[in-house]
């Protein structure tokens, strides 16, 4: 028995490290077209977006245009909607080295590992290889690119995020839109004694929280905050961390998300908003179709606006200067890449700002304007036009930034924060502590 | 493990009820109706969430976002099941469901008589050992083969695969099977197979002629319990599955959450009612037989 | 053991069920303590560290010891709910005269529903903004005070994403206890009854004792399957709110796929192999002497 034990370690060992020695070979990150025949086949592209939603239809369509005249191309789309299943998926992906050509990632530490082993394609050089470059929003490209500066990703939305809220609820509250972060915490007080919930949060979700606490660093020491904060260079103990946690802390005290809202997901915090329970709710362009068309409830047709994050008193950003995600980007795989790859991408993207934009989504290209559905209330005009006049920088989503582990502790933690269960104290010790343990073995 | 010699399947409904009887004369009727009680509010907790999953799914979309989620719909209607439709690919999830729940109950069944013929009928020098290693597998928690399953796999170009589920949805429910088997074994008479092998009859043989044809109780048990299980199984699933031609109904499920998380529960609800129908209807079939062969393996021990 | 048989005859029978529970369960346990011994993110090379794993586990971690002890406050809810609630509803279902065949059935129900509608609904009954089924009924019965948001209070979380797991396979166990409860032999019970024998003793002397092989096999089952659980805390609160609800399961399944840190997810996996086996052990000594004092 013992025998058959050791044999079956070895074994073991042996494919383990046939398995990370398979990840060694490197290819070529910066070739961007390929020479030789061009011989249609199938593709894959393992995607994290909603099934029925208009990238996939698009795409898919236009798959079929080229299959059309390449008979024998196929792409299938392989999708999970459901974003936590999907890194699994794509971090098993990778560790097995089989990656699909096509895939979907933000621009995580973990992607950056990916692209520093050669397994993605500089898409800077591939944007312009195929003289589309150009044609990007410089936020929508911003969006993608590693700390560095480099481009391995490609985006297809463009996404603003405004603080919807309601104008009768605050007006029975007798209570403004506020004009500063530090404003929040105070309106939420007046709407709770009012009995009203003042804003309402998928909290089950946890990146939606998450957002907030990216608010205040990017009003005071702007987008840089968070690049060194990863990497253990800034900590929350610093003045713009300090002023974070217990502004987390004081909208947690003056119970400024519904009760229990660290268990309620997305459709019942958008549900308390549009029944006029809830008086406010960030939320991005992507949600346009549902908030501002008539499939809004006619309840609270009237009374829904939004407004741009707010500044604060020495704010470092302006007011045009928020969080405005290009949504997940597409990376391309370096070691199937390939001149029909190369062709069908020529192909696909050049046409799909056009389709897309026609669906009503603002594109992440600047030469096609978005169709305004014929159901749409005039927010919807409004909302589109903010994206016309933007700054130059952009609040990212701490939730691509952070390697996984701080992220994971942090989601967990300014929950606890939140419902008052740490102090800012405690939760400043624990989070500096984490990121000094993890930072170290993704940023090195 | 236990020293009675109860015939293999006793129906429990011919037992009579003469301790009931018994015990109401002595105390009237105040136990009797407590217990009544009791059981009917337990039977409301137990069967509550599956009629109010399926009134759920005739909800329309407004009224379950704004109304009371517990109270009676104020209308009716069928268009979630039409969107659930229009989604998702149910019919191919419910195949690939069938055919993963089908291919694994085989393997546990078939393996798992082989396995407690050869351990409790043939008998070996190490069938001690083969048994308590066969305990391991009841004993540890499926997650733990998540991470080599997915490197081996990848090795032998399995990854994406029916047999991907398969394999591991068998293999951890295989000492479940081996254990119900054999604690049934151990009730046929050795005389049985003592008669038979005078008669010339070799192992083989006496498995088919024997073993075998006893066994259907307790298969239609495994069979069942593991139904369930496998069923619903989402782990290996979304692990192991990468293309939308292998999805199965939990992972089938997912395809009704959007952007950013957000899911459309009308839709799923209704989604839900149609993947459990195939597995509630032979559940509701065979339930007796189940329950029978579940009553009559534990009353084994 | 059968005379004519041949150790062919053996090998035939044994190699094949073998062979499948090896590759899907034995080798990846082997695999897990090999690669517990290594740093390993999945894509860089794999760094062999020794111990590490297992100091930083043991000394170095405060969310592995938060989510050991959840894992044993679980356990222990879904034993109470399982158990109690089985020998509960099947002596009352000995009771009954009719519809027992019935009430049996309906009971098993919730075993069949997915986890995934199971997560929801219990999302649902334990909310507080919109207001949900549990704190509707506190409301009615006149025990407002205790209206909560139960899945974001740290104090009762852990309690209630136990519960529904408890409630999926009580019917289950029901069964399995009612049957070995109708196989007390009649006879033993008249005669305790003709002595004058309470109710209480009737259970506890005659009963029991005779259904204690049963029990314990009912026990391993529900511990082991008590030790997996995963999907509902998962779903329901992914283990929060902070790691209030957080299981070594669900630890190691976000080490091993949030934080691709395979390694030390293998460590836990270690841990969890042993403390599966630990328990199993514990309950057959336990049960076994008392049976033999």
């Amino acid at each position: 028995m013992k025998n058959l034990l050791r044999a079956a370690a070895v074994a073991a060992a042996t494919a383990l490290a046939l398995t990370a020695c398979g990840g060694g070979s490197s290819t070529n990150s910066s070739d961007v077209s390929p020479t030789g025949e061009m011989k249609p086949h199938e593709i894959s592209w393992l995607l994290s977006r909603p099934a029925d939603g208009a990238v996939i239809n698009i795409m898919k369509k236009l798959a079929d245009e080229y299959a059309a005249d390449h008979p024998g191309f196929k792409l299938n789309l392989i999708t999970t909607p459901d974003r936590p299943s999907y890194i699994q998926k794509l971090e098993t992906l990778a560790a097995a080295n089989k990656l699909p050509e096509l895939f979907d990632t933000d621009a995580t530490p973990f992607a950056q590992q990916l692209a520093k082993q050669g397994k993605m394609l500089d898409a800077e050089k591939l944007l312009k290889s195929l003289d589309i470059y150009g044609n990007y929003r410089p936020g929508a490209l911003d969006y993608q690119r590693f700390d560095d500066g480099s481009l391995y990703m490609i985006p297809f939305q463009f996404e603003l995020e405004f603080m919807w809220y309601n104008k009768a609820l605050l007006a029975k509250a007798g209570v403004a839109v506020p004009k500063s972060l530090d404003d929040i915490p105070a309106m939420c007080t007046a709407l709770r004694s009012k009995g009203i919930t003042p804003i309402a949060i998928d909290g089950q979700d946890q990146w939606p929280l998450e957002r907030y606490v990216a608010y205040q660093p990017f009003r005071e020491a702007g987008p840089g905050f968070v690049q060194k904060l990863k990497k253990g260079d800034a900590k929350f103990s610093d003045a713009a961390g300090q002023k974070t946690v217990n502004w987390m802390a004081e909208l947690g005290k003056a119970k400024c998300f519904q009760d229990g809202f660290s268990a309620q997901g997305y459709s019942d915090a958008q549900n308390q908003f549009t029944s006029g329970q809830a008086a406010m709710y960030n939320i991005g362009t992507w949600e346009l179709p549902s908030l501002a068309t008539d499939k809004l409830n006619p309840a609270v047709r009237n009374d829904v606006d939004f407004f741009t994050l707010p500044t604060t008193a020495g704010s470092v950003t302006a007011a045009n200067e928020f969080v405005s995600p290009s949504g997940i980007g597409m990376a391309v795989n370096a070691k199937t890449y390939d001149p029909l790859v190369s062709d069908f991408l020529k192909f696909a993207l050049k046409k799909y700002p056009a389709q897309y934009a026609a669906t009503g989504a603002l594109s992440p290209t600047t030469d096609v304007q978005t169709t305004v559905p014929a159901n749409a209330t005039p927010l919807f005009q409004k909302a589109l036009d903010q994206a016309k006049d933007l700054g130059s920088k952009q609040a990212m989503p701490w939730d691509t930034q952070l390697d996984p582990t701080t992220n994971g502790r942090l989601q967990q933690e300014l929950v606890l924060l939140v419902q008052g269960e740490v102090t800012p104290q405690q939760f400043t010790e624990t989070l500096d502590s984490t990121i000094a343990q993890n930072a170290p073995k993704f940023f090195k | 493990m236990i020293t009675q010699a109860a015939p293999p399947a006793q129906p429990p409904a011919v037992v009579p009820p003469t301790p009931a009887v018994r015990r109401r004369k002595r105390r009237p009727d105040l136990f009797r109706t407590l217990s009544r009680v009791l059981i009917t509010l337990i039977v409301i907790v137990q069967v509550y969430p599956l009629a109010w999953q399926f009134l759920t799914s005739l909800r329309s979309e407004h009224d379950f976002a704004t109304g009371d989620p517990f109270a009676l719909p104020s209308s009716l209607t069928w268009e979630n099941y039409a969107r659930a439709f229009e989604t998702g690919d149910l019919g191919r999830n419910i195949l690939n469901s069938f055919v993963v729940t089908m291919g694994a109950n085989v393997l546990i069944v078939l393996l798992g008589m082989m396995a407690a013929y050869a351990i409790q009928v043939l008998g070996f020098r190490l069938s001690k050992l083969v048994r308590g290693l066969f305990l391991i597998g009841i004993i540890v928690p499926v997650q733990i083969a998540l991470v080599p399953l997915f490197i081996d796999y990848s090795q032998v170009n399995l990854l994406d695969t029916y047999q991907s589920m398969i394999i591991p949805l068998a293999g951890f429910s295989l000492p479940m099977s081996v254990y119900l088997f054999s604690s049934f074994y151990e009730y046929i008479p050795k005389e049985t197979y003592e008669a038979a092998s005078l008669d010339g009859a070799g192992p083989y043989r006496i498995f088919g002629l024997i073993t075998l044809p006893l066994s259907v109780n307790t298969v239609v048990t495994v069979v069942l319990v593991n139904s369930i299980f496998i069923w619903n199984d989402f782990i290996f699933a979304n692990t192991f599955v990468l293309s939308e031609d292998l999805k199965t109904i939990p992972l089938g499920l997912q395809n009704y959450i959007g952007a950013m998380g957000k899911v459309d529960w009308t839709a799923t609800f209704a989604a839900v009612c149609v993947t459990i129908t195939p597995l509630l209807l032979v559940f509701l079939v065979l339930n007796k037989a189940m329950i029978q062969g579940l009553e009559s393996g534990a009353t084994k021990g | 053991m059968l005379p004519n048989r041949s150790r062919t005859s053996v090998l035939v029978f044994l190699l094949p069920p073998l062979l499948l529970y090896g590759a899907a369960v034995l080798f990846p346990i082997l695999q897990s303590l090999f690669l517990s011994f290594f740093s390993w993110n999945g894509i860089s090379e794999m760094e062999f560290v020794g111990l590490a794993n297992y100091i930083r586990m043991f000394v170095g971690d405060d969310i592995f010891w938060r989510a050991f002890l959840n894992a044993l406050i679980y356990l222990a809810i879904c034993l109470v709910l399982q158990l109690g609630g089985a020998l509960a509803v099947a002596s009352l279902l000995t009771s009954l005269r009719r519809g027992r065949e019935l009430i049996k059935t309906l009971y098993l129900l919730p075993a069949v529903i997915s986890t995934v509608a199971i997560a929801f609904l219990f999302v649902r009954i334990y909310s507080l903004e919109p207001v949900g089924l549990l704190n509707q009924l506190l409301h009615w019965i006149g025990l407002g005070s205790l209206e909560r948001p139960w899945l974001s209070d740290v104090n009762t979380v852990l309690a209630a994403v136990s519960a529904p797991e408890g409630w999926r396979f009580t019917g289950l166990y029901m069964l399995i206890i009612y049957a070995a409860l109708l196989a007390v032999p009649k006879e033993l019970e008249e005669a305790a009854v003709l002595d004058g024998a309470s109710r209480w003793t009737l259970f506890s002397k005659i009963r029991f004792p005779y259904i204690r092989p049963v029990w314990i096999t009912t026990t391993i089952m529900a511990t082991t399957y008590g030790l997996r659980g995963f999907d509902i805390p998962y779903l329901m609160t992914n283990g929060g709110p902070g790691q209030s609800s957080e299981l070594l399961t669900t630890y190691m399944y976000k080490t091993a796929f949030t934080s691709t840190d395979f390694g030390y997810a293998s460590t836990i996996s270690v841990f969890i192999v042993i403390e599966c086996l630990a328990a199993v052990g514990l309950i057959l000594f336990l049960l076994k002497r008392k049976a033999d004092a």
